[in-house]
């Protein structure tokens, strides 16, 4: 975008914001007159520490908006841990994700998958959760691939989400990561029980925690209130690593029991 | 000799959270899996006082021994 042009905008938007809060409906208007995106329009906002009215209440500042914004998260699974995960970092405001999965929703899915409901059953995963979360954050820009990950589904992010629901997938997805030099907040879920964390070349969790190459056969139980809880961390430690946060999971990994409600942090083990 | 036994998720059902066991010398923590009827199928995680051990290594006097199941569902 010319200079010139960008300062023509940004009067435009000081003109409508209200307390530096710039409303959905006016940032359309306005990116439909400048004729660019929407995306281009909150930029220029944020750049100028003015809101868009859907995050006015996250406790964030302008740079921190503007960097989560500008911050892009593979998710690699798109199911019960993946879905959740999506819906928050697009409410949070991070502006692009990257979604990876091949399944459709089916009705075991039901139980605990956001945006599976009885008009969903049949359609896939990562189309349908793509669709839903620009209702949520119309600025985001979501790149849905229905097929099995591979190293395009992650070497433009920043960190990915592992949400998958297979032993030898996670291994195989950290491989990745590592090859790449990504970082990848670890998820898993079974039951009333739970688990995640950071894995990257300084900790190596998947490896720690993953020490028979293949999981138990049978496919697990979980129950919806395990998957929130899980997804909610996997989320909050994406937000926090994309903010330069601190995470007291560097180095240790969270075990969550929901019928003792206990939460213990375990020291990964560098001893392997 | 006495070690402490940790269970962690649902190795704690119908067994416990925490326990001091009385075991023999030389007892290694697979026995203790064993004896607890884990499926050692089932094991994600095995620390000897936080570090990584493996089913045969020998437990001593004063450990605490943090057995983890795998947990793989998404």
């Amino acid at each position: 975008m010319a200079e010139i042009n960008r300062s023509t905008i940004l009067q435009t938007i000081q003109q409508y914001a209200r307390e530096s809060i710039l409303p959905l409906t006016d940032a359309v208007k306005i990116a439909a007159k400048h004729n660019c995106s929407l995306r281009d329009i909150e930029t220029i906002a944020l750049e100028h520490c003015i809101t868009p009215s859907r995050f006015q209440r996250n406790s964030l500042s302008c740079p921190e908006q503007l960097r989560l914004f500008r911050s892009r998260v593979a998710i690699i699974g798109c199911g019960g841990l993946g879905g959740r995960t999506a819906e928050l970092l697009a409410r949070i405001g991070v502006g692009h994700l990257l979604l990876t999965d091949p399944d459709i929703f089916s009705e075991s899915n039901l139980n605990r998958q956001i945006f599976c409901n009885t008009k969903s059953l049949g359609y896939n995963k990562v189309d349908i959760v793509s669709q839903e979360l620009l209702t949520i954050n119309p600025a985001l820009t979501s790149t849905p691939q229905v097929r099995h990950f591979n190293s395009s589904s992650i070497n433009t992010a920043d960190i990915v989400v592992d949400a998958l629901d297979s032993t030898e997938a996670r291994i195989e997805l950290s491989k990745l990561c590592r090859e790449q030099n990504i970082p990848m907040i670890h998820g898993a879920v079974k039951e009333w029980y739970g688990q995640a964390g950071i894995d990257q070349a300084s900790s190596p969790l998947i490896q720690t925690l993953y020490t028979q190459q293949k999981g138990p056969a049978a496919t697990p139980k979980v129950l919806p209130m395990t998957v929130s809880l899980i997804a909610s961390i996997q989320a909050t430690e994406t937000c926090k690593y994309l903010l330069g946060h601190d995470s007291p999971l560097t180095g240790n990994w969270l075990q969550t029991d929901l019928r003792q409600c206990q939460f213990d942090t375990i020291p990964i083990s560098y001893d392997i | 000799m006495q070690v402490q036994v940790k269970l962690f998720a649902f190795f704690r059902e119908g067994r416990f959270i925490k326990e001091d066991r009385e075991l023999p010398e030389g007892t290694s923590a697979g026995k203790v899996v064993d004896d607890l009827g884990i499926d050692r199928e089932e094991i994600g995680v095995l620390m000897i006082n936080s570090r990584h051990c493996q089913f045969d290594t020998t437990l001593q006097e004063g450990d605490i021994y943090a057995i983890f199941p795998v947990i793989g569902g998404g």
